[in-house]
């Protein structure tokens, strides 16, 4: 009997030490959209989506610009990204073999854990340097480079959980392996896949060391793509330190915008994966 | 083909998110200004020091209103020691830096530089102090050995002595720095190095020294930040920051023994104490002049342009830019704390100004 007290006990504590613990997770998360939501709403208005900066020291202006930067280096980051990332998941989880599949499984890890600074001076030297100015290309191939280890992985991982019975009936159907991996196990595993893309665009859109370093920022919309473009991220970086009580704002908007918009990524994939799934 | 339908969907969702930033990039273009008729745009962009930037967002702001949009010049203060390494790059159009150039930072840079000095500005010592403003009187000594560290608490004996009628607490001087490189770093470590021995010897003078105490913070920017933040804070700042700020300055001893409030006029003096011996090539440091009226740590800031231009274009805009912000432009400087050029160092500007070519042919035209 008193062990079987003993064991109850145990029990219960873990049970509410993991609870807490869960609890604990999801605090900051709910305290940072509670106070970008709460100092954000306040520089939120119509001119913040219209209007571009002002100068230093005058109120008012928007980030117009920064918001379509921001859209412009994620929305070509993915295109650079994805491609790349999607089939060396594909190669990972289904082609790969020995060796070669360790050490690239290996590197991607690596090149997942790189501080994001040394991606941005990496890019600096590459292409800013090379091309003789910052510009938006220079800030996509940086958070390009970003996102493609995160897709990649997540891609292996979400491919390697389709159940191997499926490739197997599959092929047994008499299905080439090229369809078994379009039609049946990319399908298959596509929810996981979206949502692991969506994370690397969520995390693309918050970079903001490798931007400062390739894309510069501006304070104007963006000439081309070859020229410096502004970005939430940076404008945010700027913003937060300058000594300006206007800027602190706009800043604090500017966090609200990028989270909101993260956040809208997030729910039209899910929408669009479950509407496939559900047919 | 209900299956290549649903295929579709996801690089459909894809598709539309390139297209939509594509279409964004593209208006981005054209958004301001899309009259027809105007000249053909140039956009330049530059880089570098903090110290002048209120000033020169202003003006790209009104230049690009002059040129009817034509001309738009982007410029990102990330310090001057940046701006040298990005000029030198040749990743931007022009640099810009309160500090100029040393002879071997010169020969690195692929071709020849000129600096074309814009204004003056002073560097204020700022600080967070409850109940203390603007007046606090500190002596060359008192101002190297506050950065120094010695200088440990507000109401040390070398604070009070010069500020009798002043009730300074007994609290932590926290002494805020650059953290990157500064022109503003620069004057200032220079004119400490000109009134004190120890400093001289200790740390030096440069964009970037070895801070023997306090915490750093980024751009004219972050330390105004800071040291607003921080009570019994004390840092360097243009002088445009600490009043957009609302932040107390001290007011300085300089070499006649007066303590001066930085003021335009007092920087102006300054300069007009040091301006006989402008070099021609404008690198001149101006700290702790001459003069009753002169306030000792000042100094020009520069942009940074190449002598021979590689881009007809750009360099025609720039030039135009240039002759317009040291005649035009300067009306500016006042409202926003800069003092203006003397004259004479206009003179040498302009005879710079044209002297920049692309192919041998003088850009500027009259």
């Amino acid at each position: 009997m008193d062990r079987m007290y003993l064991r109850r006990a145990r029990n219960l504590v873990m049970s509410v030490m993991c609870m807490a613990s869960a609890v604990v997770v999801i605090i900051p998360l709910v305290m940072i959209l509670f106070y970008v939501a709460a100092d954000g709403l306040r520089a939120i208005n119509w001119g913040f989506f219209t209007n571009l900066p002002k100068p230093v020291g005058e109120t008012g202006g928007g980030m117009a610009n920064a918001i379509a930067g921001t859209f412009t280096m994620v929305t070509l980051a993915t295109g650079l990204s994805l491609p790349v990332g999607l089939m060396a998941g594909i190669y990972l989880s289904e082609f790969g073999r020995g060796r070669l599949r360790e050490a690239v499984r290996f590197l991607t890890d690596v090149l997942n854990g790189v501080p994001s600074i040394i991606t941005g001076i990496f890019v600096y030297v590459l292409v800013v340097v090379a091309m003789g100015r910052y510009s938006a290309l220079a800030g996509s191939v940086a958070l390009g480079i970003i996102m493609i280890p995160i897709i990649t992985r997540s891609t292996e991982e979400m491919l390697r959980m389709v159940p191997k019975s499926l490739r197997e009936a599959s092929l047994a159907l008499g299905a080439t392996e090229q369809q078994t991996v379009v039609k049946i196990v990319l399908r298959s595993a596509s929810g996981g896949i979206v949502t692991g893309v969506m994370l690397a665009v969520a995390r693309a859109a918050g970079e903001t060391a490798p931007v400062l370093f390739t894309a510069l920022n501006n304070r104007y919309w963006n000439q081309g793509l070859d020229q410096p473009i502004a970005s939430l991220a940076v404008f945010i970086y700027t913003y937060g330190i300058s000594p300006f009580e206007d800027w602190h704002s706009q800043a604090w908007g500017a966090a609200l915008v990028l989270v909101v918009m993260v956040l809208f990524l997030n729910i039209t994939a899910r929408l669009v994966v479950r509407a496939r799934q559900g047919r | 083909m209900s299956n290549y339908f649903k295929d579709w969907r996801l690089s459909g969702l894809l598709a539309v998110m390139l297209v939509a930033g594509l279409i964004l990039a593209g208006c981005g273009g054209q958004q301001p200004g899309g009259t027809t008729g105007t000249p053909e745009k140039v956009t330049l962009n530059g880089a570098g020091a903090s110290f002048p930037y209120p000033l020169y967002s202003k003006w790209f702001d009104e230049y690009k209103k002059k040129t009817n949009e034509a001309v738009t010049i982007n410029y990102q203060s990330i310090g001057s020691g940046g701006g040298i390494k990005n000029i030198t790059d040749k990743t931007v159009d022009f640099g810009a830096s309160d500090a100029p150039m040393k002879d071997d930072q010169l020969q690195k840079a692929p071709g020849e530089l000129f600096h074309i000095p814009t204004v003056m500005g002073a560097v204020v010592v700022t600080f967070n102090l409850e109940g203390v403003s603007t007046g606090l009187k500190m002596s060359p000594e008192t101002v190297a050995g506050i950065f120094l560290g010695e200088i440990k608490k507000w109401n040390d004996p070398k604070l009070t002595s010069i500020n009798p009628g002043v009730q300074l607490p007994d609290k932590d001087i926290v002494v805020v720095h650059r953290s990157d490189g500064s022109g503003t770093t620069n004057i200032f470590t220079d004119y400490l190095s000109s009134v004190s021995p120890a400093w001289k010897e200790k740390v030096g003078k440069g964009t970037s020294v070895e801070w023997p105490a306090g915490v750093g913070a980024k751009g004219n920017e972050g330390v105004s930040g800071q040291v607003k933040q921080t009570p019994g804070g004390v840092g360097y700042v243009e002088l445009a920051y600490a009043v957009e700020n609302k932040l107390p300055y001290a007011f300085i001893q300089n070499k006649d023994g007066k303590f001066v409030e930085p003021t335009i006029e007092s920087t102006t003096a300054a300069a007009a104490a040091a301006a006989a011996s402008m070099p021609a090539d404008m690198r001149v440091s101006i700290v702790n002049p001459p003069g009753a009226d002169s306030y000792p740590i000042s100094g020009y800031t520069y942009l940074l342009v190449y002598k021979n231009q590689d881009d007809q274009t750009k360099g025609k805009a720039l030039v135009d830019f240039l002759w317009w912000a040291v005649h035009d432009g300067e009306k500016f400087a006042r409202d926003l704390l800069y003092a203006p050029l003397p004259d004479n160092v206009v003179k040498l500007a302009e005879n710079k100004i044209k002297q920049i070519n692309y192919q041998g042919k003088q850009l500027l035209q009259q």
